[in-house]
C-alpha cells in the first residue's frame, strides 16, 4: 500500500518534468529560433546587448534568477494581475509559472547551438538562395532548417535535459507542490530530507540513465554522416 | 538600347564608391579593375544587397531602391557570385530544381534556355545524382552557372565565373557563355582578371579602380585607351585583332585570318572558315619596321600607319599605336599597339603619321587567346 502511494507521487513528479521539458522546448522553438537566428546574421553592435541578456542565464546563479522571478511573477505586477484575470490563478506556485521561469533560464541553451550552426551556414548561403527567386522565408523553411537539422537536434536535447534537472528556479518559483509544480530533482530532495535514501535512488537512476541516454544519442548522431549535410 | 541603369555612392572599407552607368541590354560587358577596385560590391548593389551605400537602380524604369524597394529575390538577374555555393543538402538535380521553380522572370520565351540543352552544354548528366560535397570545384562552378541560367534572369551577372576551371574546360565555357548571349538574347556583365578572358568574350569593357569609372568603350577601342594600359601594367599591353578564317591548314595546323584584307597565321585550327576569329597580340611581341623587310624572317607582315606615339618616362620604352590599312580601300582598319625602345624608335627615325611594316611571329600568338565568335 505505500509502495504504491509513494510510486503514484513520483510517478506524477516524472509526469509534470516531461510535461515541462516538452512544452518549454516548444516555447523555446518559437522564441529561440528567430533570436538565434537575428544574432547570427546580424552584424550590428546593438545584437551584442541582446546577446549578453540571453547568455545571462548561463553565469547567473540560480538563486538570483529565481529571486527575481518570484518578484516579476507576485500577483502585485502588471505580469501577475495580466495572468490572474487571464486564469483566476496566480502565476507563482503554478505550473505556468514554471513554463515561463524555464523558458528564460534554457533560453542560452536553445539559442547558443542553433546560433552557431546558423552562423556555419553564413551569409552567403542565404544570399545565394535570395538570387535564386528564394523569399526569407522560403529559404528559412528550406534552406536553412534542413541545413542546421543537427544544430536543431542539439538545441532540443540539451534544452530539453536542462529543463529537466533545474533545481533551484523551480523551487522558489514553483514551490514544490505535490502534483502541480513537483518535478523530479524536487521530489529527490524531498525524499533525500526524509531520509528515504531508497525512493531518492530509484528517481535519481532513472535521471542518471535517461540523461547519459541523451548525451549518448547527442553525441553519436553527431559522429554519424548525416547524407548531404557536413 | 538600355533597361538597367546604375548608380553606387558612399564608402565600404577604404573604397569611396562614386559610380555610375548604364548597361546595355544585350552583349558582353566586362567589368575589369585591379583587386579591391569594388567591382563584385557593385555587382551586389545592383543584385540588391548593398549596405551602406547609396544606390539607385533602373530596371525597366522602375526604381528598385525607391522607399518600394525591391528585395533581391525579386529582382530579375541572375547573380553568380565569388564564391559559389551549392545547397548541400540536396543533390545537384535539386539544386537546379530548387532555381527553375521559384523564378520565372523573363516573359520574353526566345530568352529561355532549355534545361535539357544547359545539362548537355555543361555535361552535368553524371553529376545530378551526386550531392555537392562530391563535386569538384570546377564541376560545382559549371553547377552553380547552370542553375544561375535557369533563374531565367534578364541579365546575367558572373563574378570570376572561371577561377577554378581549368584552361582547357575554359574555353568550352566561354564559348557556352558567348552562344546563350547571342542566340538567347540574355546580355551578361561580367567581372574578371583575366585577359585572356577579355579577350575572348568582351563586346564591351568598363574599367573600374577605387570605386568609379574611368573608362568605358567597346573592347578594341578601349585596349587601346591609354586608362586601360595603366591598368594592367606594361608588361600585358595588348591589342585585340578581328578577322576572318579564309584558309585552314591541317597538315601543318595553321590558319589563316583575313584582317581587313590583309592576312594573318596563327597556329591551331580553332574555326572553320567564314568564322569570325579574335587574336590577342602583345605588344612586345610586335616588331615595328618603316621599310618592307626583303626576307622577313616571321609569318606575319601587316601594313599600317602611326596613330599616335607615347614616350614613357623614365622607361627605355615608347608604345605607338598602329592603325592597319585595309588593303582593298586603302582606308585605316584595326588598331594594334606595339611596344619599341625609345632608342629603337629614334634610330629608325619613326613619327606620327609614318608608315610603317608590323610583324608578328605566329609563335607568340596565344591558342588560348582565340575564339570563334
Amino acid at each position: 500500500m505505500e509502495i504504491y502511494n509513494l510510486l503514484s507521487s513520483d510517478i506524477s513528479a516524472i509526469f509534470i518534468t516531461l510535461k515541462l521539458a516538452l512544452i518549454t522546448c516548444f516555447f523555446l522553438a518559437i522564441i529561440g529560433t528567430p533570436l538565434a537566428y537575428y544574432l547570427a546574421f546580424e552584424s550590428k553592435r546593438s545584437k551584442s546587448f541582446l546577446e549578453a541578456i540571453v547568455t545571462l542565464p548561463l553565469v547567473l546563479p540560480p538563486t538570483v534568477i529565481g529571486f527575481y522571478l518570484i518578484v516579476f511573477f507576485s500577483p502585485d505586477t502588471s505580469l501577475g494581475k495580466f495572468f490572474i484575470m487571464l486564469t483566476g490563478e496566480q502565476l507563482i506556485f503554478s505550473f505556468y509559472g514554471l513554463v515561463l521561469a524555464s523558458i528564460i533560464y534554457s533560453l542560452p541553451f536553445w539559442v547558443q547551438p542553433l546560433q552557431s550552426s546558423f552562423e556555419k551556414i553564413g551569409k552567403d548561403t542565404i544570399r545565394t538562395a535570395y538570387t535564386l527567386g528564394a523569399s526569407p522565408l522560403d529559404t528559412f523553411k528550406n534552406i536553412i532548417i534542413p541545413l542546421s537539422k543537427r544544430g536543431f537536434l542539439t538545441s532540443f536535447i540539451i534544452s530539453f535535459a536542462h529543463t529537466m534537472g533545474e533545481f533551484g528556479i523551480v523551487l522558489m518559483v514553483g514551490g514544490g507542490i505535490h502534483g502541480k509544480t513537483k518535478v523530479i530533482a524536487i521530489s529527490i530532495y524531498d525524499h533525500v530530507e526524509q531520509l528515504s535514501f531508497g525512493k531518492a535512488h530509484f528517481l535519481a537512476a532513472g535521471m542518471l540513465i535517461l540523461s547519459f541516454i541523451i548525451l549518448l544519442s547527442l553525441f553519436y548522431s553527431n559522429r554519424t554522416r548525416v547524407v548531404g549535410i557536413k | 538600347m538600355t533597361d538597367l541603369y546604375a548608380r553606387v555612392e558612399g564608402k565600404v572599407g577604404n573604397i569611396t564608391f562614386n559610380f555610375e552607368h548604364s548597361f546595355k541590354s544585350k552583349g558582353i560587358t566586362v567589368l575589369y579593375g585591379p583587386n579591391g577596385a569594388g567591382k563584385s560590391t557593385i555587382i551586389s548593389a545592383i543584385a540588391g544587397f548593398s549596405k551602406n551605400l547609396k544606390t539607385t537602380i533602373t530596371y525597366k524604369n522602375v526604381d528598385f531602391e525607391s522607399t518600394n524597394k525591391v528585395p533581391a529575390y525579386k529582382r530579375p538577374f541572375g547573380t553568380m557570385f565569388q564564391n559559389p555555393i551549392l545547397f548541400e543538402h540536396l543533390k545537384i538535380k535539386d539544386n537546379l530544381e530548387f532555381a527553375e521553380k521559384r523564378k520565372k522572370f523573363s516573359i520574353n520565351s526566345e530568352k529561355i534556355i532549355p534545361k535539357k540543352e544547359l545539362i548537355d552544354h555543361l555535361d552535368l548528366v553524371p553529376l545530378l545524382e551526386r550531392y555537392p560535397e562530391d563535386l569538384s570545384g570546377g564541376e560545382k562552378l559549371r553547377v552553380v552557372l547552370a542553375r544561375t541560367i535557369l533563374t531565367k534572369p534578364a541579365y546575367l551577372f558572373l563574378d570570376e565565373p572561371m577561377s577554378e576551371i581549368d584552361i582547357r574546360y575554359k574555353a568550352k565555357l566561354l564559348i557556352f557563355l558567348k552562344m546563350i548571349n547571342r542566340k538567347y538574347k540574355i546580355p551578361i556583365l561580367y567581372i574578371t582578371h583575366s585577359l585572356e578572358e577579355i579577350s575572348q568574350i568582351a563586346d564591351e569593357l568598363i574599367l573600374i579602380n577605387k570605386g568609379k569609372k574611368i573608362d568605358y568603350g567597346i573592347l578594341p577601342e578601349i585596349l587601346n585607351n591609354k586608362s586601360f594600359q595603366s591598368l594592367i601594367g606594361k608588361f600585358e599591353s595588348s591589342s585585340v585583332l578581328e578577322g576572318t578564317v579564309i584558309a585552314s591548314n591541317d597538315l601543318l595546323n595553321i590558319t589563316t585570318l583575313d584582317i581587313n584584307g590583309q592576312k594573318l597565321i596563327i597556329p591551331g585550327n580553332p574555326a572553320s572558315e567564314g568564322n569570325n576569329i579574335r587574336v590577342r597580340i602583345r605588344s612586345r611581341d610586335i616588331l615595328v619596321s618603316p621599310i618592307k623587310l626583303t626576307s622577313p624572317v616571321v609569318e606575319n607582315e601587316l601594313e599600317g600607319l602611326i596613330l599616335k606615339v607615347e614616350k614613357e618616362n623614365n622607361t627605355a620604352f615608347t608604345e605607338v599605336v598602329i592603325a592597319l590599312v585595309d588593303s582593298k580601300t586603302n582606308e585605316l582598319a584595326q588598331k594594334i599597339r606595339a611596344r619599341v625602345t625609345t632608342y629603337n624608335y629614334q634610330k629608325l627615325n619613326l613619327n606620327e603619321n609614318s608608315r610603317v611594316f608590323v610583324y608578328i611571329s605566329s609563335v607568340s600568338i596565344d591558342r588560348q587567346a582565340y575564339q570563334s565568335n
